[in-house]
């Protein structure tokens, strides 16, 4: 499954196609395709030595089912200690990663992505820098995010913050670039005056299309940024895949890559369902 | 409703009467390197409550007309004044309608018509109530939570209107507004538009291409040229509404605007 690299997700329409057109005959060649790619996986693991090399489905679905049986005790704030299963534990400390970067990313991404696109001089100032700044994968600022924060959970957070921001950053900037004048020209004959009004009113829901799709796509993308934060050291689930190939319990790494697989396509349909009803005006 | 027939000469700008006042309007803009006039000392001024429509050939200027009138690009020399007062931005005594419709897409029929009286100055004590007046005003009852996607054209430009009555102009500027539609839907509106013209009181400036409709609609016709754009001749239309097309001095109107225009 693609995780898609385009910025402009519209045409990342048939990654989940498989939820969305439910005919038989999809549905059914679907099917086909999945056990087909599972005989040969299985397969595969069945010749190859030796056999940590390549897991085969039935131990990485046990691997996976384990990640949720197995418990591990941890210390809450006022709740104490309580057992969760180790693979929730994980997802949640990439979780606290994952959200404030990505919320953070995305709000201070759309905020400079709407001035910039909405004050022509600010465009002036910031156009050069935003050139150079903005084609650094997030990853290199590793470096400043253990300098920093340290390669814990704020520096891996940063790592995702940078990925959110720049990713939302362009598609509020140029949603609102693209917003015809026309809209602003009938929105100053009927009232609108000050600069916030008319972002308010004209610009962010003309723009919305093209900022909601960008922040789709950062949902996806910040997923491959937490793992590779995480791989540097950071807990949670990036961390454990390295980890425990590391003790060639490979089928526990793949039981990992479906977890962030599984949470990435749920939070992707329920993103998509609001898109729809959101832009219900296209 | 006679006025002056030799406007391009009057510059003054004190008649009281007069809702609009353009006053040796001229537009100059660089092509280039190249000076381009698009508008040449243009005058005329137009009556409390009259319809008023431009024609010309394409690059004659009455689009940058327009755009002046409504305050969206500042003139050269000379100056537009509605009641007197000097416009320098688009404001909402000048409803504006356009070709493209530019409708809000994001907007319901009734978000669209509303917008205007979501302002914070606005004083209505009822908005809900004075859209749906303006809904059915422009006869689309039942439409009211439609997006505009789901509009054939005249409905759109049906919207249109009503969102700039909405914070009830004086002056309803209006660039070729019915130039997208199709014959029937734009006779349909003509009609519409000359009672909701005899309805409100509306001064209303209309731009168009369309001899035709121009004489269908207009108490006088502003006769434009080209290169560089001025105002060539002023005709006051002196038929009874409604008119009907195959009248003979309907057609005289058109074929003597149409000769004028070199068509």
């Amino acid at each position: 499954m693609s995780l898609g690299t385009a910025t402009d997700g519209d045409d990342e329409t048939s990654v989940l196609g498989l939820f969305e057109d439910s005919s038989p005959l999809r549905l059914g060649r679907g099917a086909i395709g999945l056990t087909a790619f599972l005989v040969v996986w299985w397969a595969g693991a069945q010749v190859t030595t030796p056999s940590y090399l390549l897991p085969g489905p039935i131990a990485s679905a046990t691997a996976f089912v384990d990640l949720f049986t197995e418990s591990t005790p941890v210390a809450l704030p006022l709740v104490g200690n309580v057992a969760i299963p180790v693979g929730l534990f994980k997802l949640g400390q990439s979780l606290l990663h994952y959200i404030p970067g990505v919320l953070l990313g995305a709000t201070g991404g759309i905020a400079l992505g709407v001035t910039m696109g909405w004050s022509g001089r600010l465009d002036d100032y910031l156009t050069p820098l935003v050139r150079i700044l903005r084609p650094i994968p997030p990853l290199a600022w590793v470096v400043f995010a253990i300098l920093w924060f340290g390669i814990h959970h704020t520096g891996a957070a940063f790592i995702v913050f940078v990925g959110a921001f720049w990713i939302n950053f362009y598609g509020a900037y140029s949603g609102v670039e693209g917003v015809s004048t026309d809209y602003t020209e009938v929105a100053s004959s009927l009232g609108v005056e000050t600069d916030w009004q008319m972002i308010r009113l004209v610009m962010l829901p003309a723009a919305a299309p093209s900022v909601l799709t960008a922040f789709r796509t950062s949902i996806g993308r910040c997923w491959m940024i937490v793992v590779g934060a995480e791989l540097f050291g950071a807990p949670g689930v990036g961390y454990e895949i390295i980890n425990a190939s590391n003790n060639l319990a490979v089928d526990t790494s793949v039981a990992y890559i479906f977890v962030i697989s599984l949470v990435y396509v749920g939070m992707d349909v329920c993103f998509r369902t609001f898109e729809r009803r959101v832009l219900a005006w296209r | 409703m006679a006025l002056t027939d030799s406007p391009a000469e009057s510059g003054v700008v004190t008649d009281s009467d007069s809702k609009i006042a353009v006053d040796s309007l001229s537009k100059r803009y660089e092509v280039r390197g190249e000076a381009v006039t698009a508008l040449d000392d243009v005058s005329f001024e137009v009556a409390d409550g009259e319809f008023l429509c431009i024609v010309g050939p394409s690059g004659c200027g009455k689009t940058t007309l327009f755009r002046a009138i409504a305050g969206l690009e500042a003139p050269s020399e000379g100056g537009v004044y509605v009641d007197d007062e000097r416009v320098t931005e688009p404001g909402i005594d000048r409803g504006m309608v356009f070709q493209n419709y530019a409708l809000f897409p994001w907007r319901t029929v009734r978000g669209n018509i509303r917008f205007g009286l979501d302002r914070p100055t606005c004083e209505c004590p009822d908005c809900e109530q004075r859209v749906q007046e303006l809904v059915d005003l422009v006869g689309l009852s039942g439409f009211e939570d439609a997006y505009p996607k789901e509009l054939s054209g005249g409905m759109k430009q049906r919207v249109g209107i009503a969102r700039a009555l909405a914070v009830d102009p004086d002056v309803l500027l209006m660039d070729e507004p019915f130039g997208s539609l199709d014959p029937n839907t734009r006779d349909t509106l003509h009609g519409e538009l000359l009672d909701i013209w005899r309805a409100t009181n509306k001064t209303i400036l209309f731009v168009t291409h369309e001899v035709e409709e121009a004489v269908t609609l207009a108490d006088r016709i502003l006769v434009m040229a080209a290169d560089p754009g001025r105002v060539d001749d002023v005709v006051d239309v002196s038929l009874d509404r409604p008119r009907q097309r195959t009248d003979i001095e309907f057609v005289e109107y058109v074929s003597d605007i149409r000769e004028r225009l070199g068509q």
